[in-house]
């Protein structure tokens, strides 16, 4: 692992040391050579995982999320470019070393063997991603945005820290590897229940879960366009990927522990959806979009059944690429118009015809259209949350309905109809914003060819 | 029994203030249902503290501030006066007719904050406004079918205007639509003029009549028919208002449904340029406004709005902003070369009380000569003016009032068609500004071809009041549903102007 996490240690000194010209140069091809470094942990056994030291492994379950991740920083870096212009150029080396810095944070995070090392780079995240928030954000409502994540988070994360160091004081290790085998079962105590409280929490308040989304919203509009595609792709998943490796330690409680979870993702994925519909600001809809996804990914790792766990994973993946890649498109619109309305920019088919095409097919991804990987997840999510209970088949049905419903209302209003006056002379679309495009899309539609690779330890 | 009241919130600076009636039906704890006057004035014998609550909570915070060390300094002096750093759409402008588009814009977004919308006015006190220094006059007699139609539209607009501008808890609005018409006065020269128009006007449905001098006189025994062969008088829909009630109506209502109200000077644009090259070589700029310098009042503090769109509703004074985007300053034959034609005239409006005069049913009237006079309320004041030649034009730079100006033009003519004129004696007198467009004295409405995202809502020469609700609308229109659903208003686009083919209103003055 540290073939991995060197070289993008090394990227910082690389970002201060290039000549002012070469600053998006560099830092984009060295990030994506060093994705091409994680390449060979592909080369995964099912049931077992690669251990390459006593602080790092990789198995079937973090290797996808950590090659989305490496993916992810050359992209920030391209898609950051444009509202960067201005800056001066140590504002904008400043800018990429809070990327990189929190690309570090991630790899370490998704690859750590022992849990404390995973809280504190998972705390650690948060520090570059609210640098970058209210730093470099849109408007005044950052700082606010700004707070709420923090606090959020770090509200949640605390009891996990007080968890984490009484299960090393009970079991002695905290070996992500050995803790599944050493655990003992947890009974149904007032103690217990609030040890499996504190686990989870951390990860529900990430993820997010419907009653704690507020942070949300705010952080993801408020964020510069790197900002949100990372706290979409990744940061979230942080959250999904925690709760896969600490439900296996909190047996057997969680059968009745999760019914409250449970309701509140069942009940908040409609929720959200609906809110969708509602919305005028693009980036909003998005933003709650990203709830209403992971609210089943909640549902699939609380039901702890095979095919949920294969389920979550690969809704994971497929949501990091799909809404990164709606955040992109968005972002691309806002640097034509300057407004994140939906309304002030319409019929923008007829203007830019191949950026139309990248919107269909995000939107066509959004809303699970087969044979894409985010039907492959759904697809098992409901599958298995109807086995667990025939009656939640309603619920999915409908969240799947108004999936379809708002994310063909967000692509007909920006792209069909006959376009609003003022947008008759917007600049073509870059190569760069095409490149983009393609580099989140081509991931996205291999995979609906090989999908064993994303689908987790229980494939 | 629990005890009900009626209650009046109040708002004042200090915040919400729930104070109750005098006069209440209570039930006091030792006796039946009675109406009565609350007798005591000491303090409230019961505990009446969730009554107060919000009193009390305010003076608890006070005195708890008051504890505490330490002034109530802060390191983080924002000035709270300073528009957002960003907004969907600009309006330039505070008028009536920019507050009549911010309205709109809220009336037709289909949520509740689907546009951010900002009103820029650079003076509270509108002591410069067109709108509140216009003698407030409404009619459909004009002879383009797009101005009648217009009018109508605003008109019916007035007549119902609580349904429209009325906000929940607040006092109902009250124009004082004076009703009373305009009359027309044409000579032998122009009356083929009136009667096309007269046609013309009926068509679109406004209620017009001819009148032929005997029957002027019948109607209207203290006017002088000399001279006058034939008179268009509006039967509905016509009269005059209180501009200032309808600019306050149109702003208290926008702000209730969330438009943001900024005091400061637009002095700068930041914008991008696109150089597109015709098939001859020339080169065109499309320019694309990013972001909108706001300065404050009295002060170097500034703060750049960031915005898609910007409307140009700044009237007289519409010119000098399309100047700062380069409009105007390109080489003569070109696009660039061509200024927006809109600059302030200044225009007399006097005050006279003549306790003889026409009385209550006197209409708006308005001679062949161009002098106008209308009642102004009821006390036997009149208003009264005439638009200067263009040779005489006054000078702009300042709001006097020439009282010469009345001696010779006004008084004459006015003495001569109502006699009891002779002995008036002018009270008071303002001027005003004009937003003239120079070209064809009718509005400009509709994006600028030059400048991507700037629509144009100005040049209305002196009937931009009367048409303000239907252009607001119309320019609302224009921004979110793309085009003119309810007037077609195209052709009081800027393509006029580009092509030199006027829209000229044919006027009998």
């Amino acid at each position: 692992m540290l073939k991995i996490i060197i070289p993008t240690i090394m990227l910082i000194p690389l970002t201060w040391l290039s000549k002012n010209s070469m600053i998006w140069i560099n830092t984009t091809t060295h990030s994506l050579v060093i994705t091409l470094i994680s390449l060979p942990l592909l080369n995964q056994f099912n049931d077992n995982s690669l251990n390459l030291s006593t602080m790092y492994f990789s198995d079937s379950l973090s290797t996808p999320l950590l090659m989305l991740t490496m993916w992810l920083l050359p992209l920030m870096i391209i898609a950051s470019q444009f509202h960067l212009i201005k800056e001066s150029p140590t504002r904008k080396k400043l800018y990429i070393t809070m990327l990189i810095s929190l690309q570090i944070f991630l790899v370490m995070t998704f690859t750590a063997t022992e849990l404390i090392m995973f809280y504190i780079l998972f705390e650690a995240t948060l520090v570059p991603t609210l640098i970058i928030i209210t730093r470099w954000g849109g408007q005044t409502e950052r700082l606010n945005a700004g707070l709420y994540f923090l606090f959020y988070t770090l509200v949640g994360s605390l009891p996990l820290l007080i968890a984490l160091i009484h299960l090393q004081n009970s079991t002695g290790s905290l070996n992500m590897l050995l803790a599944q085998y050493w655990s003992e079962p947890l009974k149904t105590s007032w103690s217990d229940t609030i040890l499996w409280l504190a686990c989870m929490m951390a990860f529900m308040v990430k993820m997010p879960l419907y009653g704690l989304h507020l942070w949300l919203p705010k952080a993801h509009v408020e964020a510069p366009i790197a900002g949100s595609m990372v706290l979409a792709a990744i940061l979230l998943k942080l959250g999904g990927y925690g709760m896969l490796r600490i439900t296996t330690m909190l047996t057997p409680i969680t059968s009745f522990m999760a019914y409250p979870f449970l309701m509140l993702s069942l009940w908040g994925m409609i929720m959200t959806s609906s809110i969708c519909l509602r919305q005028t600001d693009l980036k909003s809809l998005i933003a709650y979009s990203s709830v209403s996804h992971m609210a089943l990914v909640i549902v699939a790792v609380l039901i702890q059944t095979p095919w949920s766990f294969m389920g979550a994973t690969a809704l994971m993946i497929a949501h990091g690429l799909t809404s990164s890649m709606l955040f992109c498109l968005a972002n691309s619109n806002y640097e034509r118009t300057h407004s994140r309305t939906m309304i002030l920019a319409r019929g923008l088919q007829t203007m830019l015809p191949l950026m139309a095409a990248w919107w269909l097919l995000a939107s066509l991804t959004n809303l699970a259209l087969p044979p894409s990987i985010n039907l492959i997840g759904e697809l098992f999510v409901v599958m298995s949350t109807f086995s667990w209970s025939s009656i939640s088949i309603i619920l999915m049905g409908i969240n799947i309905v108004i999936t379809a419903l708002y994310s063909l209302y967000m692509l007909i209003m920006t792209q069909r109809g006959k376009q609003t006056h003022h947008i008759n002379n917007l600049p073509p679309s870059y190569t760069r914003e095409n490149t983009l495009m393609t580099m989140h899309l081509l991931p996205l539609l291999l995979l609906s060819i090989n999908p064993k690779i994303i689908l987790g330890t229980l494939y | 029994m629990s005890a009900w009241r009626l209650r009046v919130k109040l708002r004042s600076a200090t915040g919400l203030l729930v104070s109750t009636r005098p006069t209440q039906r209570h039930t006091s704890p030792y006796g039946p249902l009675t109406l009565c006057r609350s007798l005591s004035t000491g303090s409230h014998l019961r505990n009446e503290f969730f009554k107060d609550l919000e009193a009390q909570l305010a003076a608890f915070r006070k005195k708890a501030a008051d504890a505490l060390p330490g002034s109530s300094w802060s390191p983080l002096q924002i000035n709270p006066n300073l528009p957002p750093e960003r907004a969907d759409i600009v309006i330039v402008g505070g008028g009536v007719l920019g507050w009549s588009i911010a309205y709109w814009l809220k009336q037709k977004e289909m949520v509740r904050g689907g546009v951010r919308v900002l009103v820029v006015e650079k003076d509270p006190t509108y002591s410069q406004a067109s709108t509140v220094l216009s003698a407030g006059g409404i009619r459909q007699q004009f002879s383009l079918l797009e101005n009648i139609h217009l009018s109508l539209a605003s008109a019916d607009f007035m007549r119902n205007i609580n349904e429209h501008l009325g906000v929940l808890n607040e006092d109902p609005v009250d124009l004082q639509f004076n009703q009373s018409g305009y009359l027309f006065l044409a000579s032998e020269e122009v009356a083929h003029i009136m009667e096309e128009n007269y046609s013309t006007q009926r068509y679109a449905g406004a209620k017009v009549s001819l009148l032929s001098p005997t029957q002027l006189k019948q109607k209207f025994p203290w006017l002088n028919t000399d001279g006058v062969v034939l008179a268009s008088y509006g039967l509905e829909n016509e009269g005059w208002f209180d501009p200032w009630t309808l600019l306050n109506a149109f702003r208290r209502k926008a702000i209730s449904m969330g438009v943001i109200q900024c005091c400061g000077e637009v002095t700068d644009f930041k914008y991008t340029t696109d150089v597109l090259r015709t098939a001859s070589g020339d080169t065109v700029d499309l320019k694309r406004i990013g972001s909108v310098k706001v300065q404050m009042p009295n002060s170097l503090e500034y703060q750049p709005v960031e915005c898609a769109i910007v409307v140009n509703a700044a009237g007289a004074f519409s010119g000098k902003l399309t100047e700062m985007l380069g409009i105007g300053s390109g080489p003569k034959d070109s696009i660039a070369g061509i200024p927006l034609p809109v600059e302030p005239r200044k225009r007399y409006v006097y005050v006279v009380h003549c306790p003889d005069g026409p009385g209550l049913d006197s209409p708006f009237l308005i001679d062949y000569s161009g002098v106008y006079f209308r009642r102004e309320g009821l006390g036997g004041n009149y208003i009264a003016g005439v638009s200067p030649e263009e040779a005489e034009e006054p000078d702009t730079s300042n709001l006097e009032v020439d009282y010469q100006f009345f001696e010779e033009k006004v008084w004459p003519c006015l003495a001569h068609r109502v006699p009891a004129f002779e002995k008036l004696k002018v009270t008071s007198a303002w001027a005003g500004f004009y937003d003239y467009n120079t070209f064809d004295q009718n509005g400009i409405i509709g994006i600028h071809p030059l400048i991507n995202n700037m629509y144009l809502a100005t040049g209305f020469s002196g009937h931009g009041l009367q048409h303000s609700p239907a252009v607001g609308r119309a320019v609302a229109e224009l921004i979110l549903d793309g085009n003119f659903k309810t007037i077609d208003l195209s052709n009081f686009s800027f393509r006029r102007i580009l092509t030199q083919e006027p829209m000229l209103e044919i006027n009998i003055v």
